[in-house]
């Protein structure tokens, strides 16, 4: 068998290795050169923008009012993106009364028609720079160009889309993507929808009803998610009708909507919910109980206390141990429940917030009466099994 | 001499795959870089901050003599910004006084917690909680001297759907769990884990747990390994998980889904390279149940690490690393060329056991008959010292090379004659350094076959401790 180094000898030494050094160190001088040339730019390039920043800025009320012509700037690269950045930092920053000038300026400067021009007709990075700047800007006529861009067949346009009219946060940007959304065939990453959703209908909430009704599956089990975050007590009935949802996602959305309401409907309901067959409603259904100010929760939620489901166990006990001025009573009718989980859940959420020294000294400044006394006992050996839990558990699995 | 010319057939075979594969993955990162940073521009970490729907996380901190940075190191990780975040030091078995240190800056009071061991641990003395932060939680156990159970504690007691493992000796940029969390945010569904940066803070000027400025170490020995470093996240990782491929998450600094690491058991312990270990298993699991998923690396979260200042403690170090790669590789070893386990089991475990377990003993068998081919006049001296000078030369431009994808990206060493003293020991790293680090990853493998895995402590100057309570 030859060698393959004889072989690459045979080619001559000064021809293949002596190539591949002479590559190699040309490629280590390239980078070399390259670090160098873009660190000596960038210095450059940082330099010139911070001086031109100090002089717009000190110019900066003749620009925004018109003073300056906008030809001044808005041919000068540096300049425009200067002004620009400055303006949409300021837009986003700002209340709805002190928009339409910086608008204006948006607008008598073309820079608006641009980004528009862009997000139309760029492709790639250049075209998701313009979308989302567009969004930045939370001018109506931008609505349109974005709403293009999330029929691009690229995902990564159409995320930038996405995000660009939730930017804009006005119930009108809500419209094209739930249009799409309900068509079923539109392709984003779930999370960049429900969070320009929510800043879009965040107003209007009504707006994702219509559309929970139209939809099925998972498109209706995301909208509800969305529904669930920006319900308001206006919302009652539509949600009453969510809470009998076939759709489980759909149903402990509605729970938790009802959190946020607090109507003479919302304990009846989420009462029920409570008592669903999945696990999830009721976990849900329980953390909005917890959320709500109504003292005939206990009763719901000392029954959730005694849930084959552990979480749903400890939310209620979170629940409950938070309900300061009546934990005495409370206390009272979980040891009364006689379910050893349910003790040790809320007696561990009680350690958890700190509530079980003011009811142990409670007991104690009492006077230590029957009732209380046997309480005490059954809180101190629930204590300690809750303490040997772990322990235990590790104790039984056999500890290296 | 027969043997020689084989012996050097298969060296010179194996160097130049090698050499193209690291050139590959160094173009991939590049391109991958260049796009993860077009996506930056459009992600707004506030807005991420402001959303209703991102998830809690808990953030488990094992922690074993740590007296030195402890409180510092809980102090920054509370100030990180995240909305939900619970923050669980597992104290395990501390000789020193970590657990007095804490108890005093935190007025820790002992809490009856429910704890239920879905792994199994050493056994809790007991479980703490702070009124002055209700976010943290300290757990005290018996020590099981491995890091993996303290950290298997840690995720029985977490009570949020992503964890995030932190050395307590670390340091997080602030920002740097919101932006690990964007590569999970992507696509909930298939992500289960995401790794960070783990970057070199040796040198770096500390005030309160949080990097002010970012400088090289003064020793040449911490130097190359910020090069290493940089080569090792930003242009291995980096690309291996473009292909989701990618076989580790650094124990520094990694968020896994809760219930993921749960069902393969959670951390071994005894594990000598716990986080590879996990890592291995999760693409295991996931690929037997032909769950679609993906394990990402994320570039510009940063989380910041003491390395070795002594060739003592980072030959410990790296013989510690060459044992944990074995003592993975060989337990799953069935994975390798199995069809259900696709990429992982045809190219990632064959490229780990080729060009990681075996580089040092293929290195020396390579230095030995090469030099006795030079003697027997197999291989002609001019030969001989170009091809070592391609070698040296080629090593040197991917070395560059990640110092450039530094350069191009974050740019974390903004000072001119950082940047110069990093290019000047990308020239240097190949010599002795290499040979060096060869042996002791022989060292490793001799360790592991003598079953020797024990831990040995790594000397460190201990960051900041200026309280931030």
């Amino acid at each position: 068998m030859g060698s393959v180094f004889k072989g690459i000898q045979k080619l001559g030494s000064a021809g293949l290795v002596l190539e591949a050094i002479l590559l190699s160190v040309l490629g280590i001088l390239l980078l070399i050169g390259f670090i160098v040339l873009r660190r000596w730019y960038r210095a450059r390039y940082f330099h010139n923008r911070n001086r031109r920043t100090v002089a717009l800025r000190s110019q900066w009320d003749d620009i925004l009012s018109g003073k300056i012509p906008a030809e001044d700037w808005r041919f000068k690269p540096l300049d425009c993106d200067i002004v620009e950045s400055i303006l949409l930092d300021s837009i986003e920053m700002s209340a709805a009364d002190k928009l339409p000038p910086l608008l204006d300026c948006l607008r008598v400067s073309g820079l608006l028609d641009m980004r528009i021009y862009e997000a139309r007709t760029s492709r790639g990075l250049a075209q998701r720079t313009a979308l989302l700047a567009l969004g930045r800007t939370r001018a109506m006529e931008a609505i349109p160009a974005l709403a293009a861009g999330l029929d691009s067949r690229l995902r990564e346009t159409r995320i930038a889309a996405v995000r660009g009219l939730g930017r804009t946060a006005r119930m009108e940007a809500a419209i094209p993507i739930l249009d799409r959304i309900a068509s079923g065939r539109f392709d984003a990453p779930e999370r960049s929808l429900k969070n320009a959703l929510v800043n879009c209908c965040r107003s209007c909430p009504e707006v994702l009803v219509n559309y929970v009704d139209r939809t099925h599956g998972p498109v209706r089990e995301l909208l509800a998610r969305v529904l669930g975050e920006l319900a308001s007590p206006e919302l009652g009935e539509e949600l009453l009708v969510l809470a009998s949802d076939v759709l489980p996602e759909v149903r402990a959305s509605a729970a938790r909507a009802l959190g946020n309401t607090n109507g003479s409907y919302t304990l009846s309901a989420l009462h029920s919910l409570a008592a669903d067959p999945e696990w999830f409603v009721r976990l849900r259904a329980v953390v909005a109980l917890g959320q709500i100010e109504n003292i005939g929760k206990i009763s719901i939620l000392l029954r959730a206390l005694c849930d084959a489901n552990r979480h749903v166990r400890q939310r209620a006990a979170w629940a409950l141990a938070r309900m300061e001025p009546q934990l005495h009573q409370i206390l009272e009718d979980v040891v009364a429940t006689k379910d050893d989980y349910a003790l040790q859940a809320f007696v561990s959420e009680l350690e958890r917030s700190g509530a079980i020294e003011k009811i142990v000294s409670g007991f104690a400044r009492s006077g230590h009466h029957s009732t209380e006394t046997a309480l005490m006992e059954v809180v101190a050996e629930a204590r300690k099994r809750v303490e040997l839990t772990g322990k235990a558990a590790a104790a039984a699995a056999g500890v290296h | 001499m027969h043997f020689l010319a084989i012996s050097n057939d298969i060296l010179f075979i194996y160097f130049a795959l090698s050499n193209l594969i690291y050139l590959g993955l160094l173009i991939v990162a590049i391109v991958k870089n260049v796009r993860h940073r077009h996506r930056l521009g459009s992600q707004r970490l506030e807005l991420v901050k402001a959303s209703p729907f991102t998830p809690p996380i808990t953030l488990i901190v094992p922690a074993h003599n740590e007296e030195r940075s402890i409180v510092g190191s809980v102090g920054a990780l509370l100030g990180l910004e995240y909305p939900c975040l619970e923050v669980i030091v597992v104290n395990d078995g501390s000789d020193d006084a970590t657990m007095e240190k804490m108890r005093l800056a935190y007025q820790l009071q002992a809490a009856r917690i429910l704890y239920i061991a879905d792994i199994r641990t050493a056994p809790l003395h007991a479980i703490y909680r702070s009124p002055l932060d209700p976010r943290l939680f300290v757990l005290d156990k018996e020590a099981a001297g491995c890091k993996a159970d303290a950290i298997n504690a840690g995720i029985n007691a977490a009570t949020s759907p992503y964890i995030c493992v932190v050395d307590a000796d670390s340091i997080l940029e602030k920002e740097s769990l919101i932006r690990i969390m964007a590569g999970v945010f992507a696509d909930p569904g298939r992500v289960m884990a995401v790794g960070g940066i783990v970057r070199v803070l040796n040198g770096s000027r500390v005030v309160n747990n949080q990097i002010e400025q970012v400088r090289l170490p003064k020793s040449p020995i911490e130097v190359m390994q910020v090069i290493e470093y940089l080569r090792a996240f930003l242009v291995g990782r980096e690309a291996w998980a473009g292909f989701n491929m990618l076989p580790i998450i650094s124990g520094a600094f990694g968020v896994f889904q809760r219930d993921l690491v749960l069902q393969v058991g959670g951390f071994r312990t005894h594990a000598v390279g716990e986080d590879l270990d996990l890592v291995v298993r999760m693409h295991r699991r996931l690929h037997e149940e032909r769950r679609p998923y993906h394990i990402d690396f994320i570039p510009d979260p940063t989380c910041w690490t003491e390395v070795p200042t002594d060739l003592k403690s980072l030959a410990r170090q790296r013989a510690r690393w060459h044992k944990g790669l074995i003592d993975t590789l060989w337990p799953n070893r069935d994975m390798l060329f199995r069809v259900r386990y696709g990429r992982i089991g045809w190219l990632v475990l064959p490229y780990m056991w080729i060009f990681e377990f075996f580089a040092p003993i293929i290195e020396i068998v390579g230095y030995t008959t090469i030099i006795l081919a030079l003697i027997s006049g197999v291989l002609s001296k001019s030969f001989f010292l170009q091809f070592l000078l391609f070698g040296y030369a080629f090593a040197t431009l991917l070395s560059i090379g990640s110092v450039l994808l530094e350069e191009m990206t974050f740019r974390r060493y903004s000072d001119w004659r950082e940047v110069a003293r990093l290019l000047i020991y990308c020239l240097f790293e190949h010599f002795p350094y290499r040979q060096l680090t060869m042996v002791w990853r022989l060292q490793g493998i001799w360790q592991y076959l003598r079953g020797d895995l024990q831990w040995r402590s790594m000397k460190r100057v201990g960051i900041s401790t200026d309280p931030v309570v």
